[in-house]
């Protein structure tokens, strides 16, 4: 099978869920599942391929899909995710309207991505960004009430981004006459290189965009807590991180890595650094401030982002290695994320961190799902995110950038903060009355939360299987490449063997545990015992969640107030009575009107006769 | 060959003759604009490939160009011609159902003369009869804005009238200022001899050129008679106007100014309009809450862009600007054909009152959907070649100038963009629960209106589903597949920009 | 190889004997400056013994779960650090590792805590996170500095960088000590920052519901856990030790002046204490890291 034909069916599969959903709900959701299901097998036999292939002729310019080891990694995470996510939506979305349309826009924005990820030249690229663009949109949208805003937020920035990279598109199409990567590629070192900053800049903003990295991180916590929760997942798994592919692209395969590193005197990638910085500094403390759990999520994924773009951005072998395995890894843990606090919303109604808690005793799995993808977020060691937070670190360091480093690490407590508050309000404590009916999870719902939390410590003890992928592919950009091992990484600078960790953390576990056994044996209580001796406890009034950081939100919440948010607003508002003001000119009066024509013809005439303009 | 003289003649003669079949059967008459505009439409495309080869111009009453009277049809006419008959022929199949009441000859009648004067004006050699068919097509146009007969629509025509005529009577002084100074009528024939007078002498009849057909194009600040019209005529008129009219206006500046004022010095004038143009027909709709006044000032931000385009003055830039004339004409009508029946079936044209629209007539809504993403420019659909063509030539301007201009127009994007999810949002998203007949609201609606049972709000009927379903496949098909038109538009193109060839085209 | 293993063994031990003979001695020493005559230095030991013996009582296996994970990350962490020489896996990672595996500990107590449902305790834990945001940001700045100017993460060669008496106290890195030094009585919840635990406040917050052996395991990860701090401090600032004896004697040394201001000072509330950690050990700290980049 082919590139083109991949995305063909992929394409066709959305369409033919549609069709399919018009005959019966049972079909087409077994249908969704195996046609997402099913472009994973040859995606996978795509590994280590170096296939092309123009596929289309548009306006005179060719279409060309390729596999690199890159795109290959992002298919593959693009896929899984949304394979994931259509096995979730299968419980989640059951008995919600539109369905069929639903599945088509979930298979649709997964064939866009795809599309993204094998493109070759920009005219696809841009195409394949578009339809997931607008159908991101749509999807957003799909819950109604606040989603609107939110979907108006997301696809506004989206446009603004758009039209910013197709600028870039046209002009380099302009200057260089053609939009292959490679043709582009051997064009920008001969260009000036306030030309190639000037490309650099309008990609950023697009991929900025998309990607939420400060100042254009707006359109995320809106639309990442309102869509559904299957597709926030991928939202914040994959789709986020096609701006992640977009930076990577242009930085590296692109413009280059001496570019990358020299232009503006290095000051560019050093300043998208800062830029990461910020965006892991201040989301992360906002996130602690939030009483919605997706919209606590959604925070976290701005500063999760923070990292993968420090990573790439500093311009180091390690660095670069670093943040592609974030990328991977907080596909793998934040889509896990989601879909748990997802599965909490499907059988609680809520996602209010105020009112919930106490659920472990209702859904083990799932919290210790959560757990584990918490465990990732944090970056605690044998889960991936540390191994990849591991790298970002240590480049920082070893590049000198120790402020950039404190940033990252300090980001690392914000980041326990919030998620400990998660995993506390919804799972621990006590129970509220109100949910003690609540039943587990339903399986296929289960299925997806399992597999990822697998990813999460699979990766995180043997974190050599990916990073091996991803040092190729670093290697081929002209960086150095690292001596990955199975079990980590070798250098000289400080080692990491995560199997000795593993097997040391694991040694002490057994140790402690048979310490524990040694004990007298313990009874079970009920919870409120000790702490009520036995006297009637009104549970609701004792589960202390309200305000969890009650002392820290009060000194930092006059700080984090989204002033680029506020500000956006402001513009809007100024455009829009602005806009009314236009509008008056179209008064209703014919005497207005009548002079308007005399006046223009009268302006035109003393222009020409007076001022001789032309 | 055909004549393409039946290209005028034989809807000219269908609408004379409207009446006449009204005498055998009251119904007759509505069936007589399709089967006119389905014969130009068959007879355009058969005409294509000979024109493409080489234009073919034709004189009437014998006489040779420069002294008679002659239709050019080269790839531009043949192209617009197309489009107008399809256009025209879509529209009035979905007026077989939409229009039942009032005076329904008459309607028909108005509207192919409509066509017809479209046709011709797009088709002539000559700038009197420029002059005539653009008369004939304002004429009927004004009638048919006011053809509901309710306040509304009667004050916009008359609004409407005014202020055509004095852009008529604009252009007939610059052809009378044109005859004084080349004693001869003959495009062809005034564009060889243009040089033997001073640009001085010619500027006043350019300019008022420009702003009497500006007023039909919609040029802003002329432009001040279209959203009354637009939103108080029945949607299928709204579609013709929009899709046809003012995109015939435009047509009638760029032939004057190209071809027979060669006008390459005012060029970067036409570009600043056009973004004048653009901003303020975006920013008007942006914040409008009634539909169709809505997409009329979308037109006008269309036109905006169209003017853009042409004002870039290369080959690759107008075949964009034209790209996107093609684009705007099936968009823009299908919007006006898709929001027709749902203003009617919802009794307002506020949007609000569109809520949930999307479940109850979902195939308006997709044709809607389709519309307005390929007007916004997204792919894979016709605007997205069209905007991809305009910014390509403006950036290879290789003027920095050019590339602020770039941003203007995709500022205006955005803020299109802006109002049409957010009309997306509102048909889909937003909505009452199925089974609450829609609050009727105190606005008259311009359809007709003495439909009692609103209760239930079913799709648009069939009549009416077929042309829209046409025209959002052919978005999606050019979308996806631009090549389709892009040799006529190439040959279009060059005809406006090679004035030598189209003068010894004519003059041979 | 089997020398390896026998450290992996010993150096736990070592650490938990000294871990628990701080203990006794910080009651001890308190008490003399509080006037007080104080129980005997080994009763901490006793204390253990008796715990086990008692029975305890649970809430759930995330109850028991977070207490043993604590514990065993504390026991990770210490084969992590180089103890005069003994560094049993100090080659499977850095400092980075380091600054993670000590998130076991607070999370593992948090996670069983969160699963009793006490008001106190998730109080308590709240505290404590928030606590160890404001030292945190010193101790990051400490550590940046030390791995810049030595330009590693491994802790093994920071240790050996400091032959010979070029103490990291003395060099450049002083500022970074002495931030590092401020924020101790934080990192090991003794006063004035035993506000995670208070008990007139909140009933000693993530112990409270705690008893027999799980209380015995809080109190071995608490001596666990003040070795570690302490022991970390020595290695980074005061050059480790050449065995483990010398090594020792810098711990203790640095151990009872810790033991000091926890006998003379008061409590702090969590806000004051937010604010006075933010304030000037940040200051010293950030001024020590710049100071480190600008001479580098």
């Amino acid at each position: 099978m082919n590139l083109a034909q991949l995305i063909l069916i992929s394409l066709c599969g959305a369409f033919l869920t549609y069709l399919l959903g018009k005959a019966s709900s049972r079909i087409r959701d077994t249908f969704a599942v195996f046609i997402s299901l099913l472009l994973i097998i040859p995606l996978f036999c795509l590994y280590g391929k170096n296939e092309e292939i123009t596929y289309y002729s548009f306006l005179g310019l060719p279409l060309i899909l390729k596999i690199t080891p890159l795109s290959w990694l992002f298919a593959i995470a693009v896929q899984t995710i949304t394979s994931l996510s259509v096995i979730f939506s299968l419980s989640y979305m059951k008995g919600k309207e539109r369905l069929d349309f639903y599945y088509l826009m979930l298979l649709l924005v997964n064939t866009g991505m795809l599309g993204i990820v094998l493109s070759a030249d920009l005219i696809s690229f841009y195409i394949f960004w578009e339809i997931m663009s607008w159908s991101t949109f749509l999807l957003i949208s799909y819950n109604r009430g606040p989603a609107l805003h939110a979907g108006m937020k997301y696809i506004v920035m989206s446009i603004i981004g758009s039209a910013s990279m197709i600028i870039g598109i046209l002009s380099l199409y302009v200057n260089c006459g053609s939009l292959d990567f490679v043709q582009i590629a051997s064009f920008i070192p001969r260009t000036s290189s306030g030309y190639t900053l000037f490309i650099l800049i309008l990609f950023c903003i697009t991929f900025g965009i998309k990607n939420a990295i400060a100042p254009f991180h707006t359109w995320l916590p809106d639309a990442h807590s309102e869509a559904p929760s299957p597709f926030s997942a991928v939202l914040s798994g994959v789709l986020i991180k096609m701006g992640t592919y977009g930076f990577i692209l242009f930085m590296y395969t692109i413009a280059g890595l001496n570019i990358i590193i020299n232009i503006g005197g290095g000051s560019f990638h050093y300043l998208i650094s800062i830029l990461a910085a910020i965006t892991i500094i201040f989301p992360t403390f906002i996130a602690v401030l939030q009483d919605d759990a997706k919209r606590l999520l959604a925070w976290s994924s701005i500063a999760q982002v923070g990292y993968i773009i420090l990573g790439i951005a500093i311009g180091t072998g390690l660095g670069f290695v670093g943040g592609v395995f974030h990328f991977f890894n907080h596909a793998a843990f934040k889509a896990l994320l989601f879909l748990s606090v997802g599965a909490v919303e499907y059988r609680t109604g809520t996602r209010d961190l105020n009112s919930l808690g106490g659920l472990i005793k209702k859904m083990p799995i799932t919290f210790f799902c959560a757990l584990i993808g918490v465990f990732g977020l944090i970056g605690m060691p044998l889960t991936n995110g540390f191994v990849s937070k591991w790298l970002i670190y240590k480049a920082l360091i070893l590049g000198e950038h120790p402020f950039l480093a404190f940033i990252a690490l300090f980001g690392t407590w914000g980041t326990i903060i919030y998620s400990y508050k998660l995993i506390h309000n919804i799972f621990l404590g006590q129970l509220p009355e109100k949910f003690s009916n609540v039943r587990k999870a339903p399986v296929t719902m289960r299925i997806p939360v399992i597999f990822l939390s697998l990813v999460v410590v699979v990766f995180g003890i043997l974190p050599g299987i990916p990073l091996k992928i991803i040092d190729t592919i670093s290697a081929s950009f002209g960086f150095q490449p690292q001596d990955i091992q199975i079990w980590g990484i070798a250098s000289e600078t400080g080692v990491l063997n995560m199997v000795n960790i593993f097997a040391a953390i694991f040694a002490a576990l057994i140790f402690v545990w048979l310490l524990f056994l040694m004990g007298r044996k313990k009874i079970n209580i009920a919870q409120d015992d000790s702490y009520a001796a036995g006297a009637y406890v009104p549970k609701d009034k004792y589960n202390y969640t309200v305000d969890f950081y009650k002392p820290l939100s009060g000194m930092i919440k006059p700080y984090l107030r989204d002033f680029v948010d506020d500000f956006y607003l402001w513009l809007a508002d100024v455009i829009r009575t602005f806009s009314d003001k236009t509008r008056k000119i179209y008064c209703g009066d014919l005497g207005y009107y009548i002079s308007y024509i005399v006046l223009f013809l009268a302006v035109l005439i003393v222009l020409k006769m007076g001022l001789k303009i032309w | 060959m055909v004549n393409p003289i039946l290209l005028i003649a034989v809807p000219l003669a269908f609408a004379f003759s409207i009446p006449l079949f009204g005498l055998i059967s009251k119904r007759a008459g509505r069936f007589i604009p399709p089967v006119a505009m389905l014969f130009n439409l068959v007879l355009s495309i058969i005409l294509i490939p000979d024109v493409l080869e080489s234009p073919v111009s034709v004189f009437l009453s014998g006489f040779p160009p420069p002294f008679g009277i002659n239709l050019y049809v080269g790839p531009l006419g043949i192209l617009f011609s197309a489009v107008i008959a399809l256009v025209g022929f879509l529209v009035s199949i979905y007026a077989l159902d939409y229009i039942k009441e009032g005076a329904e000859e008459k309607y028909h009648m108005l509207y192919l003369a409509l066509l017809t004067g479209a046709t011709g004006v797009v088709l002539t050699g000559d700038i009197f009869n420029l002059f005539v068919f653009f008369e004939i097509l304002c004429i009927s146009s004004y009638g048919l804005v006011g053809y509901l007969g309710n306040k509304a629509g009667v004050e916009s025509a008359v609004k409407y009238l005014i202020q055509g005529s004095v852009g008529s009577a604009f252009n007939l002084i610059g052809i009378a200022l044109i005859y004084g100074q080349f004693g001869t009528l003959n495009m062809a024939d005034i564009a060889a001899n243009i040089n033997s007078v001073s640009p001085n002498q010619l500027f006043i009849p350019l300019v008022l050129f420009i702003v009497g057909f500006g007023i039909e194009g919609a040029i802003f600040p002329l432009n001040a008679w279209l959203p009354d019209a637009h939103s108080s005529a029945p949607s299928t008129i709204s579609a013709v106007l929009s899709g046809i009219a003012i995109e015939t206006g435009v047509y009638a500046i760029a032939r004057v100014t190209f071809t027979i004022f060669g006008a390459s010095d005012i060029l970067l004038f036409l570009v600043l309009l056009g973004l004048l143009t653009l901003l303020a027909g975006e920013l008007s709709a942006f914040s409008q809450n009634n539909i169709k006044r809505m997409l009329a000032y979308s037109s006008i931000g269309q036109m905006g862009l169209i003017l853009f385009a042409l004002g870039i003055g290369t080959d690759y830039g107008i075949a964009g600007g034209l790209f996107q004339f093609i684009n705007h004409a099936l968009s823009k009508a299908l919007i006006f054909l898709a929001t027709g029946y749902m203003i009617y079936r919802m009794g307002s044209m506020e949007i609000s009152s569109l809520e949930g629209i999307g479940k109850k007539m979902p195939v308006s809504s997709l044709c809607f959907t389709v519309g307005a993403f390929s007007l916004i420019g997204l792919p894979p659909f016709a605007g997205f070649p069209s905007k991809f063509m305009i910014v390509l030539s403006a950036l290879e301007k290789h003027s920095n100038l050019f590339i602020v201009f770039i941003g203007i127009v995709f500022l205006g994007t955005v803020i299109e963009a802006t109002y049409f999810f957010k009309v997306i949002q509102v048909l889909y998203f937003k909505g009452a629960p199925a089974g609450v007949p829609a609050e009727k609201k105190t606005e008259i609606s311009p359809a007709q209106e003495t439909i009692k049972d609103r209760g239930v709000i079913t799709g648009a009927p069939i009549a009416a589903l077929i042309p829209m379903i046409i025209l959002a496949l052919l978005i999606i098909l050019i979308g996806v597949y631009p090549k389709a038109v892009d040799e006529i538009l190439n040959a279009s193109s060059i005809e406006l920009l090679d004035r030598v060839k189209y003068i010894q085209g004519v003059l041979r | 190889m089997v020398i390896n293993i026998l450290e992996i063994i010993i150096s736990p031990v070592l650490a938990f004997i000294i871990g628990i003979f701080f203990m006794g001695l910080f009651r001890k020493i308190t008490a003399r400056l509080h006037w007080r005559y104080g129980p005997p230095v080994i009763q901490p030991f006793l204390d253990l013994i008796k715990l086990f013996h008692q029975q305890g009582f649970s809430h759930g296996p995330v109850f028991d779960l977070g207490i043993i994970m604590a514990l065993a990350g504390s026991i990770v962490l210490i084969l992590f650090i180089p103890f005069g020489g003994i560094c049993p896996i100090s080659n499977s990672g850095g400092l980075l590792v380091i600054i993670y595996i000590m998130l076991f500990a607070p999370l593992g107590i948090a996670l069983s805590g969160g699963e009793a449902a006490n008001p106190n305790i998730s109080i308590g834990i709240s505290r404590k996170l928030i606590l160890a945001l404001g030292y945190e940001v010193s101790f990051l700045l400490a550590l940046l500095a030390l791995m810049t100017y030595y330009n590693t993460i491994s802790l093994v060669d920071i240790v050996e960088a400091q032959d010979n008496y070029k103490w990291a106290l003395f060099s450049p890195l002083a500022l970074s000590g002495i931030a590092y030094f401020i924020i101790m009585p934080a990192m090991l919840g003794i006063r004035p920052f035993d506000i995670a635990g208070a008990p007139q406040e909140i009933s000693t917050g993530p112990a409270i519901e705690y008893g027999g052996k799980y209380l015995g395991l809080f109190n071995i990860w608490h001596a666990l856990s003040m070795f570690v701090y302490i022991a970390l401090f020595v290695d980074l600032f005061l050059g480790g030790g050449s065995n483990p004896l010398t090594f020792f004697i810098k711990m203790l040394v640095v151990f009872i002046l810790l033991t000091f201001i926890h006998g003379v000072f008061p409590r702090f509330r969590i806000e004051q204490a937010i604010k006075y950690l933010w304030k000037w050990p940040v200051i010293i700290s950030l001024s020590g890291l710049i100071l480190i980049t600008v001479i580098r």
